[in-house]
């Protein structure tokens, strides 16, 4: 991801910071645009990382080992996807 | 207490009661060890399972696990121990005050001539143990400030795992897996199966909460059971959780599946859910909060960069149609109509003339190749080539006359700013309605209106005369 980008965190504090910049105002059209681009760049950041986690159940054993959880546990009562056999 | 001696002695053997009880016969003397055996043994024998109730008094817990205190009524009292084998077992904590009732025997400490009643069990009288200990625990944790809402903490609004502690087998696995599933299903959930019920199971919880908030990336961890009854429940009462909760270096959700009545577990967790499927609503709530605000902070950045290019269009507007700046356009649009017009009529002319005079070199070519005159062929020649070159010059004079014109309107269509024309005296004179301006006096007839626009301001004029 963008490296200038910390977290999601940071990303929404300093989106919060452009958005209130922008709406009191009175900046420079050149400025505007920069704030905007970087404003866009970090709500897609944000979207992204709404979206990283990924759709797995593991289950983590005595030995402290995490294991792929049997696909019944995934069922969960409507997920057909997780009863299918691989 | 005279009566309670009397017993166990009236059972003695003869001689031996003899020689306490009547002195004077024989001088039977005895060392204090032996009195002291001999006491023992008629009260062990005879107090080997009592019930004793008495409330606690100089309670002190010592570090062996063993349990000194001493039970009393309004006119007695009697020393008490509970040995670590037997005080292990105990639900509750004795305390001072505490009204209770022990089961145990009598013992005589030799070193020290007391006697005590060696505890085997120990209830307290009106509540239960458990609740008892509940009550307890509570009073303990909450004056450590563990139930203080301010020690809470918050949970993560993207958690990377979720990590559940619970049954394998258990409902609540299954509601939780359920719910989460529903609202989102890009989740990584890392589940630590774990006996919730039952003897030793407080234990397995805590190490389960350790071992599953060491997995990188858990940022929340929901310790969940699916109801039951107070004794099943038992292990969420228990200090030992609810201090792991407490040091848990990860937000704990509790959902112990048990609408109204709370366990220790609930008072200390950093969010406590009436059942498991509201921990997983808890833990995907946080995380539609925040697509929520992201969602609302992108519509409020679009929507401010609009007003701002609103603002600016505005400001242009206002700017466009202020005083000679009006007719700008229309001014720049006629020049160029008359530039445009000019340029094509002198390239016209330019082209015009110059095909006119090759046509008159041909015809004169022509006439002279038609005459065979060789004498004077030479002196001919020298003149058709003079002029020849006369016409050539000529031709390409005139088109850089027509060019050179060309420029000079093309650069003064270039500095040609309707303010300049205006400030330097000249007006426009528009229709009133202001959509055309006037070039002809017949374009208007007496009486009607006409604005002018002049360097500054604009006047609004009736046409008295049209000539």
């Amino acid at each position: 991801m963008d490296p200038t980008i910390k977290d999601f965190e940071s990303a929404t504090a300093e989106l919060d910071t452009i958005v209130r910049k922008l709406e009191e105002g009175d900046l420079p059209l050149e400025q505007s645009m920069v704030l905007y681009e970087r404003g866009l760049q970090l709500s897609r950041f944000c979207h992204a990382k709404i979206e990283e986690a990924e759709r797995r159940i593991e289950l983590l054993n005595e030995r402290g080992e995490l294991r792929t959880a049997p696909a019944v546990l995934g069922l969960g009562g409507g997920d057909e996807e997780g009863a299918k056999p691989r | 207490m005279s009566d309670l001696f009397s017993q166990p002695f009236e059972e003695e053997p003869p001689d031996e009661s003899a020689a306490v009880l009547k002195p004077a016969a024989r001088r039977r003397i005895l060392t204090v060890s032996q009195i002291t055996a001999a006491i023992r043994s008629a009260i062990e024998s005879q107090f080997c399972d009592v019930w004793i109730e008495g409330e606690i008094s100089n309670c002190r817990v010592w570090h062996t696990g063993h349990i000194y205190f001493t039970l009393k009524d309004e006119a007695a009292q009697i020393r008490a121990v509970m040995f670590r084998a037997a005080s292990h077992y105990l639900r509750f904590k004795p305390e001072d005050g505490l009204h209770v009732i022990a089961r145990g025997r009598l013992g005589v400490y030799d070193a020290k001539g007391e006697y005590q009643i060696v505890c085997e069990h120990l209830e307290p009288k009106g509540v239960g143990a458990l609740q008892l200990a509940f009550e307890q625990i509570k009073k303990k944790l909450k004056a450590e400030g563990l139930f203080e809402q301010a020690r809470k903490r918050e949970l993560p609004a993207l958690p990377r795992k979720i990590g559940i502690v619970t049954s394998l087998d258990g409902a609540a696995l299954r509601d939780i897996i359920q719910v989460l599933r529903r609202r989102h299903p890009n989740l990584h959930l890392v589940i630590r199966p774990t006996r919730v019920q039952g003897e030793g199971a407080a234990g397995d919880i805590v190490r389960s909460l350790r071992a599953i908030t060491k997995v990188a990336g858990v940022d929340v961890v929901i310790v969940a059971r699916g109801g039951g009854s107070a004794e099943d429940l038992q292990p969420f009462n228990e200090e030992v959780l609810a201090r792991a909760i407490v040091a848990s270096p990860k937000p704990v959700i509790s959902a112990v599946g048990h609408e109204v009545d709370f366990t220790i577990a609930d008072f200390v967790a950093d969010v406590r859910a009436p059942t498991p499927s509201a921990a997983a609503e808890i833990v995907v709530a946080a995380k539609d909060e925040f697509c929520r605000r992201i969602d609302a902070l992108k519509m409020r950045l679009d929507a401010a960069v609009r007003a701002q290019v609103q603002r600016r269009r505005h400001r242009l507007h206002v700017l466009s149609s202020h005083r000679g700046l009006a007719g700008w356009r229309a001014t720049v649009a006629t020049s160029g109509r008359h530039l445009s017009d000019l340029t094509h009529r002198l390239r016209t002319a330019a082209t015009v003339q110059i095909a006119r005079k090759q046509q008159r070199y041909r015809t004169l070519r022509l006439a002279l190749e038609s005459r065979d005159v060789r004498r004077r062929l030479a002196a001919i020649r020298g003149r058709v080539g003079a002029a020849d070159n006369r016409l050539r010059s000529a031709a390409l004079r005139h088109r850089d006359r027509a060019d050179a014109r060309f420029r000079v309107l093309a650069g003064r269509l270039e500095t040609l700013s309707p303010l300049a024309v205006l400030a330097r005296g000249y007006a426009v004179c528009w229709n009133a309605d202001r959509t055309a301006a006037i070039r002809r006096a017949s374009a208007v007839g007496r009486g009607d209106m006409v604005r002018v626009t002049l360097h500054e301001g604009e006047l609004e004029c009736e046409v008295r005369k049209a000539e």
